[in-house]
């Protein structure tokens, strides 16, 4: 589902070029649930982007379902990754000025959702915010930031979710409710990858990858 | 959606979206007062300016220039009707108009230059002040080098070429042949020096209802005064004319460089305010994308933005200017004050204008933002 083909990024010219991936060679596979784990600078978070098509790779190929998602004009690969990807980030980044329910549905626009709403709501009730709905992010704690972020990225059924280091800033007890998630997303035939530098996630893979300055080991 | 997004941050970020409205409301406004006022100022220049004297000099066409020119006043003379048939011409524009009369003669042993005045002539239906002196008869007003060397004051009685006139003003020193000039009616000095009906100037200033700007402006005076005064000439001060002209640039050159310095704060305060503002929404700007958002969207809501700035603040500028300018401007311009009045175009012209300068001045630090590397903004922050 997911191909990488010899990706490399290389940031800067020489002589202070930093090699963030170095040929890099991956496959996925449908509902696969994968961990990268790797130091911090070890080009985890590259990699993440390269896969959801915010970063061209200075050079190789990424493939999902056999499309190279960077042959894609700007505007297609916009759309491909509203449809495709939901991302989930380590400091949630959320819309300050928007509430809960605001944040959630900002994904929902290239998707034809007659109740996104509805969806919303529902999604909303599953993650334990029923009583935050109207909460701006300011007013929300770290675990639940996480929760609405995992809501904004679950809201259109995308088929691959890319974390970058999801539980970074949660407690034990966030940290499970956000994995199981995960897992639940997974076991429903989403394909997960999550980078890390830690081991939570690793009881959920089905397949750990290390990365180490930019090369898969 | 769109809409929403910009109102909501607008709101959240209230401190960011006043001080950006508040910089493009005071340019707006700086602009629209000028120009609300800017009438009454060019009037009231003309007014003030008058005051400097005739520009336009008429007088008989066999006058020898060089002649003229050494002494001050022609030697030749023309009929005091003339000034009616210059009056009368309807082509012709004037604010002022008088017909006078010198000559020298040896008094107490002393060169001095009777000058004889005609009440001026206004132009139809307009009451205008007078501009020369006016001069009662049997009176003079003595010029300031005659006063002096002569010892003479204020009510003192002179004997000119045995006609006793009484002294009713000295003048104060004004630097030309003026200082040794005595002025008195026209009729009287007419009698005195035997020229019963003849002057040798038509002074008249113009009232610029023909355009100053025009290089051929003597020429077409010239033209149009042949026809009704074929045996006069006209000479033109080009030198107060100018005076008239440069003060009015001057003002404008002041407005055009207090409008580069305007333009610049303004922008640098806009453009300092519209970094942070993206800055601080730089994380906003990769997730956005990352949700699938496309640039044109993404740059659509900081341009919107700023777009939305720019309307508010127009209006609300050509408001606080207009209203300044009807404030203060009467205070001002005293004389001219009634032509101060709304101006509705001004406000076409800001609504057009302060949404452009506001979007191109968010469009560079939007551009910046939007083509950072997602990984590096999203990564952590």
């Amino acid at each position: 589902m997911i191909q990488l083909e010899r990706i490399s990024k290389i940031y800067g010219e020489l002589p202070k070029q930093a090699i963030a991936l170095k040929n890099v060679d991956l496959k996925i596979g449908k509902a696969e649930f994968i961990v990268v784990r790797g130091p911090s600078g070890s080009g985890k978070t590259t990699l993440l982007m390269s896969i959801g098509g915010m970063l061209q790779p200075s050079s190789g190929t990424v493939r999902i379902n056999d499309k190279d998602i960077y042959l894609l004009s700007i505007v297609e690969r916009s759309r491909f990754r509203a449809l495709n990807i939901g991302f989930v980030f380590q400091m949630f980044h959320l819309i300050p000025y928007l509430s809960v329910l605001e944040n959630i549905i900002l994904s929902t626009r290239h998707i034809k959702y007659d109740d996104s709403n509805k969806k919303a709501y529902s999604l909303i009730e599953d993650l334990g915010l029923s009583d935050r709905i109207n909460y701006k992010p300011s007013e929300l704690s770290a675990g639940e930031c996480q929760r609405v972020a995992l809501g904004r990225a679950l809201i259109h059924r995308p088929k691959i979710i890319l974390a970058d280091e999801p539980t970074g800033n949660l407690d034990p007890e966030n940290s499970s409710i956000v994995m199981k998630t995960f897992s639940n997303y997974h076991q429903n035939g989403g394909t997960v990858i999550i980078v890390t530098h830690g081991e939570d996630a690793d009881p959920f893979a089905d397949r750990v990858i290390y990365l180490k300055k930019g090369e898969i080991k | 959606m769109l809409f929403k997004l910009i109102y909501k941050e607008i709101l959240f970020r209230k401190l960011n979206f006043l001080l950006t409205f508040l910089a493009i409301s005071l340019a707006v406004a700086f602009f629209v007062s000028f120009f609300t006022t800017n009438e009454a100022s060019k009037r009231e220049t003309i007014r003030l300016t008058r005051d400097m004297g005739f520009n336009l000099r008429i007088i008989p066409k066999e006058t020898d220039m060089n002649n003229f020119w050494l002494k001050g006043y022609s030697e030749f003379y023309m009929p005091e009707e003339y000034v009616n048939r210059f009056w009368e011409f309807k082509n012709f524009s004037f604010a002022h108009l008088t017909a006078t009369l010198h000559k020298t003669i040896i008094w107490n042993g002393k060169e001095v230059i009777l000058t004889g005045i005609a009440p001026e002539i206004e132009p139809s239906g307009k009451k205008k002040t007078s501009m020369a002196f006016m001069i009662d008869t049997g009176m003079v007003y003595v010029g300031y080098e005659v006063a002096k060397l002569l010892n003479l004051e204020h009510g003192d009685t002179i004997k000119i070429l045995d006609k006793n006139f009484v002294i009713t003003k000295t003048l104060s020193e004004t630097g030309s042949s003026d200082d040794i000039r005595i002025y008195g009616t026209l009729s009287e000095f007419q009698d005195l020096l035997l020229m019963e009906g003849l002057v040798n100037e038509i002074m008249a200033l113009n009232c610029l209802c023909l355009s100053p700007d025009d290089d051929n402006y003597l020429k077409t005076i010239r033209e149009q005064l042949t026809r009704v005064l074929p045996e006069a000439k006209v000479i033109m001060n080009t030198t107060i004319a100018n005076a008239r002209e440069k003060q009015r640039h001057m003002l404008e050159q002041y407005f055009a460089v207090i409008t580069i310095f305007v333009i610049i704060l303004i922008a640098l305060w806009i453009g300092v305010l519209v970094m942070i503002n993206v800055r601080e929404r730089i994380t906003e700007i990769g997730i956005l994308n990352a949700m699938g958002h496309g640039w044109t969207e993404i740059v659509g809501l900081f341009l919107g933005k700023a777009l939305l700035i720019g309307v508010l603040s127009a209006a609300t500028g050509f408001i606080l200017g207009t209203g300044l300018a009807l404030k203060f401007g009467p205070d001002i311009f005293k004389i001219t004050a009634g032509t101060i009045k709304p101006i509705y175009e001004l406000l076409f012209w800001s609504l057009l204008v302060a949404p452009l300068f506001s979007t191109f001045l968010a469009l560079i630090p939007t551009m910046i933002a939007i083509f950072k590397d997602p990984a590096v903004t999203l990564r952590k922050v």
